[in-house]
């Protein structure tokens, strides 16, 4: 079923704002403030989108049938492909791979800051890891779906995610015991 | 290479070095004259230093858009000779050629110009500059980390950017 | 060479990548509460929607001017009518009617019967006072700003207020010219 679309670059530009807004003007002091709150918004979006795509299906029975849920049937939604690796440790941490994540397709780092990490200016440090954590705000909120859908489906966990290969995005679930 | 006066210009074209690159130098201005990106591929001689070297740039555009419109045959309603436009407004040039190179100049409703300088002999390279406002907008204005009307440092641009212009015949 | 005939709203929404609306509809309903319970006050939070939908439509305007082939915005009515039947259709997949121009032509009204923010919305009581699209008010100030039309942009009906329909109210204030920015003797 095809329901209502929008074009992407209403989500993109909504979501690259409301990360910017956290940021830059109403947390722009406490980036902890700006990270967890921008979470909060991911969280609300994840309970909801679970929530309706799981209206009409039986229950999983254990957590690597939800995850393989989120894997598959979640993320075709969303970013119309499936998640490319999944692994885990058979201990409640599970690894989800997606080589080609649509929000950070564009996202570009500045490349004259590669070179910088070298200089012994530490104004420089400091803009680099400043570009790099703005960088990192934009992951926040796609974590946030994550455990917001998760938690839906009655399984609490944490959600981080490394983005060192862009493209490339690993989100790392670790399932409260 | 001068765009006013001086007596050093070559009579015949300086050969294109690189392997059939045509594009000597790029830049792009917004609305309000800040020199966004300044891309250089091909420039032996560099007269001026960098800042200058844009303000003339952004000179020559604003006065030449000018005087079109001023010398626009089909319009009764023109402003007087440098009075400020509205981007869009009037009829506005698009490449001009000297014997030693060529300007290609496109510039959107929302101000935004590029401007390619490349070999003399280059076609018509008006639906280029589109395709580089397209690369613009997907690359630049849709980075996650690019804030609007900050000088552009984008690698997935640059190297889309060099790829296309390599090309350009 | 002819330059090319602006595209229609169809044919550039058509085109672009598209996602699921429930996704967008349901970011801005959480960004929405999330603001309500950061900033406390309902007026603050219209003016940080405003804010934010204008720097939206700072960056989309040139992927609407790249993509529709509109070339030139000099005309305020020939403006609010590509808003309403080409920017409108191309981000939200909706159209929009441009009503009750005044006599000047220098404001006017655009009608969305159909509205993709507000699906599945409803205002709680203690939501009075907010105006929940605020958003796509700012968006097209912001839009409309970057093509030299500084206006004013307000809600006149908003069916979650219980009117009949999503009406906005467009008014040109002034049309900024480029300035040269140097000084000459910089």
């Amino acid at each position: 079923m095809v329901g209502r679309e929008v074009s992407e670059s209403c989500v993109d530009s909504m979501i690259i704002e409301m990360v910017s807004s956290y940021c830059d003007r109403f947390c722009s002091a406490k980036p902890e403030l700006a990270a967890r709150r921008i979470e909060a918004i991911g969280y609300q979006v994840g309970l909801q989108l679970s929530e309706r795509y799981t209206m009409e299906r039986p229950r999983f029975s254990d957590h690597l049938e939800a995850i393989k849920f989120i894997c598959k049937d979640f993320w075709s939604e969303l970013f119309k492909k499936q998640i490319d690796n999944l692994k885990t440790n058979h201990r409640g941490t599970f690894v989800l791979q997606d080589n080609r994540f649509r929000w950070l397709t564009r996202m570009s780092i500045d490349p004259s800051e590669t070179n910088a990490n070298t200089s012994d200016d530490p104004s420089v440090a400091t803009t680099e890891s400043k570009s790099a954590q703005s960088a990192s705000m934009h992951l926040y909120f796609p974590c946030g779906i994550i455990r917001g859908a998760l938690t839906n489906l009655g399984i609490p966990c944490a959600v981080s995610a490394d983005m060192s290969n862009l493209p490339a995005c690993s989100f790392v679930v670790r399932i409260k015991a | 290479m001068q765009f006013f006066g001086g007596s050093d210009i070559s009579p015949s074209p300086p050969v294109a070095t690189g392997s059939g690159s045509n594009g000597h130098m790029m830049y792009v201005f917004n609305r309000n004259g800040i020199c966004l990106l300044y891309r250089e591929w091909n420039r032996p001689l560099r007269t001026l230093s960098s800042q200058q070297d844009h303000k003339l740039m952004f000179g020559l555009l604003f006065s030449l858009k000018s005087f079109t419109a001023k010398m626009d045959p089909t319009s009764v309603d023109k402003g007087n000779l440098g009075v400020p436009q509205l981007p869009g407004q009037g009829c506005s040039f698009h490449s001009f050629r000297t014997n030693t190179f060529k300007l290609s100049f496109m510039e959107s409703p929302s101000g935004i110009k590029i401007i390619l300088v490349t070999n003399p002999k280059t076609g018509d390279l008006r639906e280029s500059l589109k395709y580089i406002y397209n690369l613009y907008v997907e690359y630049v204005v849709k980075n996650p980390l690019y804030s609007p009307g900050t000088p552009i440092k984008c690698e997935l641009f640059n190297t889309s950017l060099d790829q296309y212009v390599k090309n350009l015949a | 060479m002819a330059p090319l005939a602006p595209r229609t709203g169809d044919a550039v929404f058509a085109n672009v990548e598209r996602v699921n609306a429930e996704l967008f509809t349901l970011t801005y309903g959480a960004i929405v509460r999330q603001l309500l319970t950061d900033l406390e006050e309902v007026e603050e939070v219209n003016k940080q929607l405003d804010q934010m939908g204008y720097n939206i439509g700072i960056r989309l305007i040139d992927e609407f001017l790249a993509k529709s082939n509109v070339s030139r915005c000099v005309d305020f009515k020939e403006t609010a009518d590509v808003i309403a039947k080409v920017g409108l259709k191309m981000f939200l997949g909706v159209t929009a009617s441009v009503t009750n121009w005044d006599v000047d032509g220098t404001s006017c009204s655009l009608v969305l019967e159909d509205n993709p923010l507000v699906d599945f919305v409803e205002l709680p009581d203690t939501c009075q006072g907010l105006y929940y699209c605020n958003i796509l008010s700012g968006v097209i100030r912001g839009a409309l700003e970057m093509v030299s039309m500084k206006t004013e942009v307000t809600w006149v009906r908003d069916m979650l207020r219980g009117d009949d329909a999503y009406e906005l109210r467009l008014k040109l204030l002034k049309q900024v010219p480029e300035e040269y920015p140097y000084k000459d003797d910089e």
